[in-house]
This record gives structure tokens, sequence and C-alpha cells, in this order.
């Protein structure tokens, strides 16, 4: 045999504490969206408490399952997986680490600064600036860690669940660092450098491919690892595994403005998301194709194994999820769907069945294998999967109806051609049925998982007294390897079709890394510069000022309470949604947007037109307490902002931040407290003059008011009334 | 005269169109490549990668001299 056989052992212990990470992580963000699923239906568990009102929470619920419980599943069987394919023990035992406990300390931060209102208001990128720098360090300490462990490798050939790995750490990276371009305003407090439109489609151009990324391709990675190994047979087909790579990173780069149909984003954009967003059925169900016939001829195997039905259950849910999207991404489709919670049943989908369920086949796979003994209990991982399963169907069938119910509701006429159900409080409460079952739902997923831990725990206690690392050994791949084929044949066809040129990328990660990157940028660029630069694409209105100092920390305020999580600030331009919040809304009103507060739900009504509709006094009743205005209500109070002070002195370094990013502030670039508190004055008077509490002036309430109150007035007012000067 | 200005008259807004062009291409490529008949034996060999955890299946040999 060759005598340069060369020793190495792999490093487990890292795979074992990301396992462990992905089940605490998985059981907190869990919990939190249970939590956040009992406050919808009994809006009192929000106990006036600041952290732990919605707005602060659901941030931390969707972080928490997509970074923590995905985000380390992801890198468990990525560090496990690597490895064997490569041939090669981790790069750096102390990169690894670093890794291992850099993330762990990012989620800490996030499940600490979420709840205390630090956030950018941007979905699933709300974590601030110091916290974005510390993920993008500890995202390319991974990278190097990866790359690294590529370059030492003693397998030729780069099998395709590494392929998806690579899109995905190059693709994350693309997306975070130009999503989470911003300028500070305090040492946890800072402003997205793009503004209204341009916003919106940065965080949808981020927040679709976070799905892609982030959700969808490591995950594709680990089925093509772990379905053949739990099958213990090769994938159906090799040939498809790879088309299905290449059209992913084609295709769902393009994809994120079917998020954004109907808005103010010009009809062009979003077209071309969603002919993309089309075309992605092909590639989606071409892998879940792949997957579900690698278990042809194993379908006894299916019937005892617990590990194969969270697989075929996963595939499945990626299967209609993926169908289901691109349907969703369709104009129409999505005129009813949009704002609803249709999506949220989506979501869950592919978030608790392909993602958690192929973390869950996963993970029963590994831990004998990982702590080196037998399952705990077969029988109660089989119990997880009947428990999930059913929890999954009645989440997502009671929230399926609850969002065709509400977008229904929201489009209906009566005989007289007036809005059927003006008052937008009947089409909350005729969701609260559902409400209940999704509760159940989610009740019956947490058992589940709950169980899966307790399994693990019992799994991980029969381990040996030290765990064996067996040595391997393998023979180095030989720097002087020389392409050997077939004989070159003639003709430029015959050569072509021997496809030389694809096998030397496979088997090159830089040039096959700089190809992924070129295909995702090259995407991105086409699609972005024309909405960045062409002036067209948004038009200014003269009349559309900045917003007053008092008005911005207002506005500060309603990022920090994560109102945008329940209120959209976005009417579309369909009769139903004019007839009921006014006049659609315009690109050109929102160029002093930083960041946009378009929001992707509404639990409540839109806000966008909200200006000048109630009197003040009404919504210092409202915010304090929003059951005494609607008795139905399901809007936590915010009695805190009746109490709290409003920090004059440091709207100053607000505006300046504005300031920087081009936003004409005038007189308030020097001045900004004192007109703060003039304007402030002014609202405190109106306030008490109206039968309201006295002295409000100098209460976070004030600015509040000052924003709310502005909302969409400045479209229908008088070029010449500038109301940025305005006391 | 601003970017913006330059980019507005710079008629930009086909490119999308030009880069579904170029993507459709790229993708035919792949395709005709992943299809190649020339290439089964070597994707039977990669598809079997992640059942064997110590021995490589695509080590420095060529597939040549390898069997």
């Amino acid at each position: 045999m060759n005598p340069q056989l060369e020793s190495f052992r792999y490093d487990d212990a890292i795979v074992r504490k990301f396992l462990w990470a992905t089940f605490i992580w998985g059981l907190i963000g869990m919990t939190v969206g249970l939590l956040i699923a009992l406050q919808l239906a009994v809006p009192a568990l929000n106990l006036d408490i600041p952290w732990l009102s919605f707005g602060r929470l659901r941030p931390l619920h969707t972080n928490a399952v997509i970074f923590a419980f995905a985000g380390n599943a992801f890198f468990t069987g990525a560090y496990y997986s690597s490895q064997r394919l490569l041939k090669t023990r981790m790069f750096s035992d102390a990169l690894s680490a670093v890794h291992f406990w850099g993330w762990q300390l990012i989620i800490v931060l996030a499940a600490l600064t979420l709840p205390l209102g630090f956030t950018q208001a941007k979905e699933y990128a709300e974590l601030e600036w110091p916290i974005d720098i510390l993920i993008a360090v500890v995202w390319v300490v991974f990278a190097i860690n990866f790359f690294g462990t590529l370059a030492k490798r003693r397998e030729r050939h780069l099998y395709v669940a590494l392929w998806f790995y690579i899109a995905s750490i190059v693709t994350v990276a693309i997306l975070h660092i130009f999503n989470n371009l911003s300028v500070p305003a305090g040492p946890l407090k800072s402003y997205s450098i793009y503004a209204g439109v341009q916003d919106a489609f940065m965080q949808w151009w981020y927040g679709h491919n976070a799905v892609a990324f982030f959700l969808t391709t490591p995950f594709l990675g680990l089925m093509y690892y772990f379905l053949p190994k739990a099958a213990d047979k090769p994938i159906f087909s090799y040939r498809l595994s790879i088309l299905h790579f290449w059209t992913i990173v084609f295709l769902y780069i393009w994809a994120g403005p079917h998020h954004l149909h109907y808005t103010a984003l010009p009809e062009w954009a979003s077209t071309l998301g969603m002919i993309f967003s089309v075309m992605l059925w092909m590639p989606s169900w071409g892998g879940m194709i792949n997957g579900l016939l690698t278990l042809r001829g194993a379908w006894r195997k299916v019937v005892e194994d617990p590990i194969l039905k969270f697989y075929v259950v996963a595939i499945t849910a990626y299967g209609m999820s993926t169908f289901e999207g691109p349907m969703l991404s369709v104009r129409s489709v999505n005129a009813l769907a949009h704002y609803t919670d249709w999506i949220i049943a989506h979501v869950h989908t592919g978030a608790l069945g392909w993602n958690g369920f192929l973390a869950f086949g996963m993970i029963y796979w590994l831990a004998p294998r990982l702590f080196q003994t037998k399952l705990h209990s077969q029988k109660m991982a089989e119990l997880h999967f009947w428990l999930a399963t059913f929890g999954i169907i009645l989440y997502v069938t009671a929230i399926y109806s609850a969002g065709l119910t509400q977008g229904l509701m929201w489009r209906a006429y009566d005989a007289t051609g007036r809005l059927e159900y003006p008052a937008f409080i009947e089409t909350v409460m005729r969701l609260m049925p559902m409400y209940w079952l999704r509760v159940a739902g989610g009740s019956l997923y947490l058992t589940g998982m709950v169980l899966f831990g307790y399994n693990l725990f019992r799994t991980w206690k029969s381990r040996p007294a030290a765990y064996e690392e067996p040595v391997i050994q393998a023979a180095p791949l030989a720097g002087d390897y020389e392409e050997l084929t077939a004989p070159r044949p003639a003709g430029a066809l015959a050569r072509f079709a021997q496809a030389a040129w694809h096998r030397t990328w496979e088997r090159l990660p830089v040039t096959f890394t700089v190809m992924v990157a070129v295909a995702v940028i090259v995407a991105s660029l086409f699609e972005i510069i024309p909405t960045f630069l062409i002036k067209s694409n948004v038009p200014t209105i003269a009349s559309v000022k900045p917003y007053t100092p008092l008005e911005l920390a207002g506005r500060d305020l309603y990022i920090r309470e994560g109102c945008f999580n329940c209120h959209s600030q976005m009417i579309r331009p369909l009769r139903y949604e004019t007839d009921r919040y006014g006049e659609y809304s315009k690109p050109g009103e929102f160029v002093y947007d930083h960041p946009f507060l378009w929001g992707s739900r509404r639990i409540g009504p839109d806000l966008a037109r909200e200006g000048g509709k109630y009197p003040d006094l009404w919504h210092v009743r409202h915010m304090r307490h929003p059951k005494d205005i609607e008795a139905k209500s399901i809007m936590p109070g915010y009695p805190w902002m009746l109490t709290n002070q409003l920090d004059f002195d440091g709207i100053q370094r607000k505006v300046d931040a504005m300031v920087m990013l081009g936003v004409p502030y005038g007189d308030a670039v020097t001045d900004a407290p004192a007109m703060a508190r003039a304007q402030a004055q002014a609202i405190a008077q109106s306030i008490a003059s109206q039968g309201g509490p006295a002295d409000l002036s100098d209460k976070e309430i004030v600015a509040m008011v000052a924003y709310l109150q502005r909302l969409g007035r400045d479209v229908s007012a008088p070029a010449a009334a500038s109301a940025a000067g305005a006391p | 005269m601003r970017l913006s200005d330059i980019m507005s008259h710079a008629g930009l807004s086909t490119y999308a169109e030009v880069a579904l062009v170029i993507f459709m291409i790229a993708f035919l490529l792949i395709a005709v490549g992943v299809f190649a008949p020339s290439r089964k034996r070597e994707f039977d060999e990669a598809s079997r990668m992640p059942l064997d955890d110590v021995h490589p299946q695509s080590p420095r040999q060529s597939r040549g001299d390898a069997s």
C-alpha cells in the first residue's frame, strides 16, 4: 500500500458542543414563540412589562430559532460531515472554539438587547451595530476554519454537500454586511444608510436570501450528507444534486422583491422577483424528489426508524413550502396573502417541518455516535416524531385559515359597495379560535422538544468514561496531481461535452467559491443598481420634509417598542386598501425613512396615514391602555411611556447621524433639543386642553404622539408649508 | 452632476434582462456538462463519499490508475 499514509483524528468534541447548543437554544426560542402566541390570544400576558411585550419578544423568537437553533444545527452537521467528507480534522481547534463561543456570545447578546428594545427594525437583521460587527468577525473565523479544512483535505473531489456549505458561508457574509450598513448614533443605536424604498429593497434582498442561504442551502447540504448516511445508500441522483445546487444559487438571489408587491417599490423589480421565484419551483422540487427517491426500496426502514421518518417529513415540508413560496410570490395571490397570517403559516411549514425535522433526524442519528452508546429510547424518539408532526399540522392549518379569513375579510365589500368589515378589530376577533389552535399546536411541538432533550440527556448519561478517538489513516493529496483522462477528443463540442472545465471547478475550492460569489454578486448588482441609481424609480415629492427632532425621537420609540412587528406603514394601491386606510403610499414619501418601517404583517391596522386621524389625547389613552379605546383590542399597553423621561439632549445625536446620511435638517443641526422641547410643550398643552393629564411635556409619550400625528400627512400638505420647521 | 445622474442616463434598465440571458447560458452550459455521459463513473464514485468515513473515495490517483 501507499507508504506515505498520514494519521489523524476527527474532532467530535466540537460537534458535541454545537449539538447541545442546538437543543438548548431551540428550546428557548420555541418557548418564547409559544409565549408570544399566547400573548396574541391573551393580551394580558404582556403584563405591562416593557421587556415582555410582544413587539420586543417577537424578534427574539425569530432570531433565536433562525440563528441560534437552525444556525447551531447547521454548524453541528457541518463540523461533523466536513471532516469526514474531506478525510481530515478541522483546520484549527482554536478557531473551532472561537467560532463556537463567539456564536453563543452573539446569541446571549441578542437575548439581552432585543427585549431591552435595542433594534435596527429590519426583520432578521434587528441586532444593533456592535453585535453586527461581532457576527461578521465570528463568521469570518468560521470561514477561515472551513476553507482551511478544505485546503488540507485528503479527498480530491468536493462532495456536493460541501458546495452548499460554501455557498452559504459566502452569501451570508455578503448579505449580512450590505444589509447592516448603518451610521451609529450611540453605543446601541444606528440608522440604516439606505432610506425608504431602497432600504426596503436591501432588507428583502437580505431577508429572502437569509431564508435561502441560512435556512435552505445549509440544510440541503445536511440533507445530502445525512440522508444517505441514515438510509445507508447514496443519493438518488448525484447529477440532479449538482443541478439543484447551481439553479438554487442562480435563482434564489433574485427572488427578494416578491416581498414588496404592490408597495412603493417599482413594479419592474417586484415582477423580476416574482419570475425568479416561480422558476425556483424546478430546483426545489428536483431536490425534494432527489431526497425522497433516495429512500426507494428502503420504505420498510422508514416504518421502523424514527430518523428516516423525520427526514421524510422534513423533505416533504421542504417541497410544500417551496411550492407555496413561488405561489405566494405571484402578484395576485400575494395581494390576498400579504400582511396576513398566511405568511406566518408558510414560514412555520418551512421552519418547523424542514429545518426542525431535519435537525431532529440528524441529531438522533448523531447522538449515539457522538456519545458512543445507544440512543436511550427509540420509542421516545418515535413519540417525539408523532407529537411534533401533529403539532405542525395543527399549527399550520389553523394559521392558514386565519390568514385566508383575514385576507378575505379585508377585501370584502357589501352589496352597497362599502367595506363589509370597516372595523379592523372585527377581522382580529374572528381569528381568536385559530390563535388558540396555534397555541395547542405549538405546545405539542414544544412537548416533543422536551422529550427530545430528555432522550439526549439520558443518552449522554450512558456515555463511556472516556470517548474513543479512532485514528484514521489516509494518504495526502499529491501536489503534482495531473488530470489523467481519456484521450483528448477531437472537435470543440466533444471536448466541451467532456466537461473537464466543470470538473476542474469542483476540485478547486477557491475557484469554485469565486464562481459562487460571482453568481451571487452579479445577480444582486443587476437587481439593486437600477433601484439605487435611476432617479425615475423614486420620484421626489416637494412637500415631503424630514421629521422634526421630536418626531424623530418618537420614531425611535416606535422602533424600540417594535410597533412595526404588528403595524404596516404601506398602503397598497388596491381599492379595499385605499377605502380602509386612505391614499396609497408613494415611493417619494419615504426618502427620509432611515430605516424604512413598512412592516410585513398587520396584526393591527396600517398606520401610513395615521397622522391627524385622532386627537392627541386619543393616542395618549390608547398607548396607555388600548382597551380603554377599543375593548377587544389585543394590543399591549405601553404605560411606561407616560412616566419615562424623554432624553431631549440625546436627540441632537440622532439628528447629527441623520445629517450624516444626507437628510436636510436646517436649523435642527445645531438646535435639536430646544426645538424638540418647544414642540413637546405644544403637544402637552393640547393633551391637557383636551382633558388629559397635565405636565406630559417631558415624557416619552409626547414624542410618540408627535410621530404618530405626522405619519402620512406630508404628501397632502402644500409644498410651501414646511413641516420640518413647525413647532 | 452626481453619480445618479450619470447612471440615470446610461439606460441601465435593460440590464436585468441581459443578466437573465447570461444566467440562462451559464445554466445550459452546466446542465450539458453535468449530464455528459462520460462522467457517470465519476459521479457514482462521488455519490458514495458520505458512506465511508475512513477511506478517501477520490484520492490522489486519477481514476485511471486507482482501480
